[in-house]
């Protein structure tokens, strides 16, 4: 039987062709991964319950004799729930890639696409696009339903016209998604869910603000750089008074994600799965 | 499936070239050289910790050589455009997140290759898993998770396959399907490489063998080949006159067994021999035999110097 076979081997198979790996692919991939996982629904509507509840809590419960008025503390308040939504979307972005490696599913994933990159792209992409569309939503709703419920009070009466208020709720939006690419890149390069976690808890969010506390000058100098505290500039409605500009507050953001995203990359290629 | 006549030239498939995996100090793969041929199910055998997924990994592009090469038809891994369709892999049993369903696993990988969610229902029909397909992988059992990884490893309708341990955990009716389905796979010109380490499984399905131990190769053969090569043949001789025969075989390279009176098993030597010797010398037998010593004699012979992780007892390894 052996040497039959031997001798009359069959002809070389020819497999599929219309088949090709592509970056839509990849992002298709990563759409339906997202979406087929139980803890992202209950995360978002999380994130949703806490951004637009709280806001709706903090200004349906201002004193009406408090002495404060103006654009800057309105949305403070409106978005005080933000901060903390943010969190539960930067730990959903961390498991997004921590839960691959958990799980062992990188396997599949990175001998579907061995060049490896385009995953970490797709995930950014798809996750960072999830983000921007339901923050998007979230914020400038919550911000007219804590206008709605500040009406009559010195805190009422601002629109989106008032100088500074959009391009102020647009920084939230783009605070939380710049910290949930942050957050995503860091579970790619630590790879571990509860080591992300804590890194991005304890190093980005909470460091900078216990440093501040710091004796020494230079500290308090260069925590407006950190990467938890770049993005702050850009919430504001008058930012005149912050320690970063405007434009430097962009500009820190793309440092930190370039850097962020190059080291996640570079380790990506280099490490075995 | 898509087999078309074409030349008969034979390629390989898998080329190893000199590959070596050092992780930290512990070599798992050590100066590794062999090809795998299509059109034949070609098996990949050695003990625990020999470096069979290492090897199997590197091909795939997952763990990076430390030195030398793993191709595929002549290309690195990660060269291919469509590298679901080149190779389906089955690495580890349950490389699947535990929360996501079988089908959404599946549909996830085939869309990065723009492979139909037709494709999908057809390898989850294949492999048998229509009736949890929608489940949360984290409650299938082991047998389970083992039929989901040959369905993401056939999803590409592929030209190699790579399986590592693809029984493990398999029903009797399982194993028998899955030896069906690769030899039938190999049958259309695919290159089939699977590892194991029962020596008997492989000769049930393999055609060719590749034997490791402590990450080096051990052998490069045929299992027929393998098989009378290794099996340690023995003639076993039952005489009247056992005594008197056993001093006339008696010789350089020839030992002699009396396991019970009037038996004899003697090795180093031919059926043939004994009888002429009996016959010159007038001796009676009553049974002359050769017993081929089993598949996983042959393995345990060749790898006896390779096994790492030995129990203490000898007596249990048996
Ligand atoms: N990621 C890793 N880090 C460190 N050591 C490893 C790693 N992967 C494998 N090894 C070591 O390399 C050696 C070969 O392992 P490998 O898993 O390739 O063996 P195997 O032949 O597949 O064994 P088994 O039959 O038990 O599956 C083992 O000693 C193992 O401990
Ligand atoms: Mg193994």
């Amino acid at each position: 039987m052996t040497a039959a076979a031997m001798t009359e081997r069959p002809a070389p198979y020819v497999q599929p062709t219309q088949y090709k790996l592509s970056a839509a692919g990849l992002l298709g991939s990563e759409w339906t991964k997202l979406w087929s996982l139980r803890s992202t629904w209950i995360v978002l509507l999380c994130a949703v319950v806490f951004s637009a509840g709280l806001g709706a809590l903090i200004s349906g419960t201002v004193p009406t004799d408090l002495e404060i008025g103006g654009a800057e503390t309105a949305v403070g308040f409106a978005m005080s729930g933000v901060g903390l939504s943010s969190v539960f979307v930067s730990v959903l972005g961390i498991l997004v890639i921590t839960g691959e490696y958990s799980t062992g599913s990188i396997r599949s994933t990175m001998s579907a696409a061995p060049k490896r990159l385009g995953v970490l792209w797709a995930k950014a992409a798809v996750f960072g696009a999830v983000v921007t569309v339901l923050f998007t939503v979230m914020v400038f709703a919550t911000f007219f339903l804590s206008q709605a419920l500040l009406d009559g009070t010195d805190l009422g009466g601002i629109s989106l016209g008032d100088e500074g208020v959009t391009r102020a709720l647009v920084g939230y939006v783009a605070m939380i998604v710049y910290l949930t690419l942050l957050a995503i890149a860091i579970g790619a390069i630590l790879r571990n869910s509860a080591g992300s976690i804590g890194f991005y808890i304890g190093v980005i969010m909470i460091l900078p603000q216990l440093a501040t506390l710091l004796p020494w000058d230079w500290v308090s100098d260069v925590t407006p750089y950190a990467p938890g505290n770049a993005a702050n500039t850009i919430t504001y409605v008058d930012a005149s008074g912050q320690a970063l500009g405007v434009g430097e507050s962009w500009l820190w953001m793309g440092v930190w994600l370039v850097v962020a995203y190059g080291v996640a990359g570079l380790l990506l290629k280099r490490r075995d799965m | 499936m898509n087999g078309r006549p074409a030349d008969r030239t034979v390629v390989c498939m898998i080329e190893i070239e000199h590959l070596t995996k050092r992780y930290g100090k512990k070599t798992a793969v050590d100066d590794l050289t062999f090809n795998v041929k299509p059109g034949v199910v070609t098996g990949f055998l050695g003990p625990n910790g020999a470096g069979k997924s290492t090897t199997m990994r590197a091909v795939v592009g997952l763990d990076a050589p430390t030195s030398g090469l793993a191709r595929v038809n002549g290309k690195h891994y990660s060269e291919f455009r469509s590298p679901l369709t080149e190779v389906g892999a089955l690495l580890e049993a349950k490389s699947v997140h535990a929360g996501r369903s079988a089908y959404n696993h599946l549909l996830a990988l085939a869309r990065t290759h723009g492979i139909p969610k037709r494709r999908v229902q057809e390898v989850i029909d294949l492999v048998g898993l229509h009736e949890v397909a929608g489940k949360r992988v984290g409650g299938f059992s082991l047998g389970m998770g083992q039929r989901l990884g040959i369905a993401v490893a056939l999803l590409g309708d592929p030209a190699v396959l790579i399986l590592d341990e693809p029984v493990n955990g398999l029903d009797p009716d399982g194993v028998k399907w899955i030896r069906v389905l690769l030899k039938g796979l190999a049958a259309e010109g695919r290159t089939v490489f699977l590892s194991s380490h029962l020596m008997s499984e492989l000769a049930q399905t393999a055609e060719h063998l590749i034997v490791i131990g402590q990450g080096r190769l051990l052998a490069d053969t045929t299992v027929d080949d393998f098989v009378s090569g290794n099996g340690q043949a023995r003639v076993r001789v039952v005489s009247p006159d056992a005594a008197r025969l056993a001093e006339h075989l008696a010789g350089p390279g020839v030992s002699i067994a009396s396991p019970e009176k009037g038996v004899l098993e003697v090795s180093g030597t031919e059926a043939a021999v004994v009888g002429q010797t009996a016959a010159a010398h007038g001796l009676v037998l009553h049974e002359l035999r050769t017993d081929r010593g089993s598949l996983e004699d042959a393995f345990m012979q060749l790898t006896a110097d390779a096994v790492e992780y030995r129990q203490t007892t000898e007596g249990a390894s048996r």
